[in-house]
């Protein structure tokens, strides 16, 4: 047993200095990393929110596509879904100036559908009394959504809206393999120069850990805020 | 002030409201009385327009509104709803705004009154229902009886013609009860036109200058308080007071 333990290389699992020599080309990768999940989310919320609401109406016209777009969406992995879009739209013609707006085309597309129903969900939560008392106070639709629906359609959303983004962070890794040079193909890089893989994905993997905890504290104060109104 | 024809209402192939007539004069206030299920909420949530009728006539005010199988426009309905202010069975206050914002949302944002002149109106109707202290508290924080009070003053913000009552205070426990058909009592007795869904017979026989009752979407039977509830002529009438004196 404590052979097995002895045995171990463990500069060839973590070397922290080679850690702490790649940080600034780690935190570049980041920056890059950080950029895509950005747009990515705040696309993928406005398309989903108007998916979401297309896939709420009562006209088959629209409630329909959207139906089939959540359904294509969610029922694709995005790693094809970016190799359709960044190797197959250039046969037809269409070709991405750089992988990096490829792949937020992408992760907002994909992550849409998932976005649609977090809303249409968290909509649809909102007791109906709540529609009738806005409705009953002579409010239009546009002034019920906005005033009384939507406030309390978001506190239901946020936890798993949170959820979304930090899966959108994570996701943005697999554009390192459309040649993006976010933070996963930083480690790439210096794994392959330096040979010490593992120590690279960890320093990766503690770098998208720190990302994810830094917004699940920012979660934990927008949960606050919009708690604020429940007793207990 | 208000005059009902012929009103219908059918939720898919069961009739809910058969051929309802009748009228309030401005100032009066109407029990709705009747069984579950006998069509009285509907018939109120009819005038707010919650439902739609399938035909018939009603007027409130100088507005008429003919009712057939032709969905309502949103100016027709936002024109006919203007006229009254509704109470729920079950509150529905706002929960993520506080008291003061909950009543002076409508006018603020349908009728865009300015904010200040709003919170003075504001306090004294909160004032007149007892809930001058709790201004700044969440729905959640007080109890039935004090959110049903806030939501009477909700719908007096609009300053409607009528107000209409379902059920105000079934799902509130016995002890809140009083609290609040006191604040009614004391609208009716302002002179407040109103129509109130109610099981309290008492509350009834006291506020009411009209009682309606209803059993299977019919108006069986119409007067006064002595008359309906003392005196009823119609067998369904007798048995369904009868029903409430054996519960009691």
């Amino acid at each position: 047993m404590f052979d097995w333990f002895n045995q171990i290389h463990w500069e060839h699992l973590f070397n922290p200095e080679l850690a702490l020599d790649s940080l600034p080309l780690l935190i570049e990768g980041l920056q890059i990393t950080m950029i895509i999940s950005l747009f990515s989310m705040l696309f993928a919320l406005l398309f989903g929110l108007v998916v979401g609401i297309a896939r709420m109406s009562k006209f088959k016209l629209l409630s329909f596509p959207a139906r089939a777009y959540i359904s294509f969406m969610r029922g694709t992995p995005l790693l094809v879904f970016i190799f359709i879009l960044y190797y197959g739209l250039p046969v037809i013609g269409i070709q991405f100036t750089s992988p990096i707006v490829a792949a937020i085309v992408g992760i907002s597309l994909n992550f849409a559908g998932y976005n649609a129903e977090i809303i249409r969900s968290a909509i649809m939560s909102v007791p109906k009394g709540q529609w009738e008392a806005a409705e009953s106070l002579q409010m239009n639709y546009f002034q019920m959504m906005r005033r009384i629906i939507i406030p309390q359609a978001t506190r239901i959303a946020l936890p798993p809206t949170f959820s979304i983004f930090m899966d959108i962070i994570k996701g943005t890794s697999l554009a390192s393999v459309i040649t993006v040079h976010e933070l996963l193909y930083s480690a790439r890089i210096v794994a392959g120069r330096t040979y010490e893989s593992m120590t690279m994905y960890i320093a990766a993997a503690l770098i998208y850990w720190i990302v994810c905890v830094i917004i699940g504290y920012f979660q934990q104060r927008l949960e606050a805020r919009y708690n604020r109104y429940i007793s207990n | 002030m208000i005059e009902i024809s012929n009103l219908n209402k059918k939720f898919d192939e069961t009739t809910v409201l058969e051929s309802i007539d009748f009228s309030v004069k401005k100032g009066e206030v109407v029990a709705l009385i009747g069984a579950s299920g006998s069509g009285k909420t509907t018939l109120l949530r009819c005038l707010n327009l919650l439902e739609t009728p399938n035909s018939g006539t009603i007027t409130i005010g100088d507005t008429t509104q003919v009712f057939s199988e032709r969905p309502l426009k949103k100016t027709e309905k936002l024109k006919l709803r203007q006229y009254s202010g509704m109470v729920f069975q079950g509150f529905h206050l706002f929960p993520h705004k506080t008291v003061i914002e909950n009543i002076i949302e409508a006018p603020l944002i349908v009728k865009k009154e300015s904010k200040e002149t709003l919170i003075k109106k504001g306090e004294a109707l909160l004032d007149k229902v007892g809930m001058i202290d709790h201004l700044d508290k969440f729905p959640d924080a007080l109890s039935g009886g004090q959110q049903q009070r806030v939501a009477i003053a909700r719908a007096l913000m609009m300053e409607p013609d009528v107000m209409l009552f379902d059920e105000p205070t079934s799902a509130l426990d016995p002890q809140l009860v009083r609290e609040v058909l006191k604040v009614i009592e004391e609208l009716a007795n302002e002179g407040q036109t109103m129509i109130i869904v109610t099981h309290e017979m008492n509350f009834a026989k006291r506020v009411a200058d009209k009682v309606l009752f209803m059993d299977d979407g019919y108006i069986i039977e119409e007067g006064s308080p002595e008359k309906v509830l003392v005196h009823p002529e119609k067998q369904q009438t007798k048995s369904f007071l009868q029903l409430l004196d054996d519960e009691a």
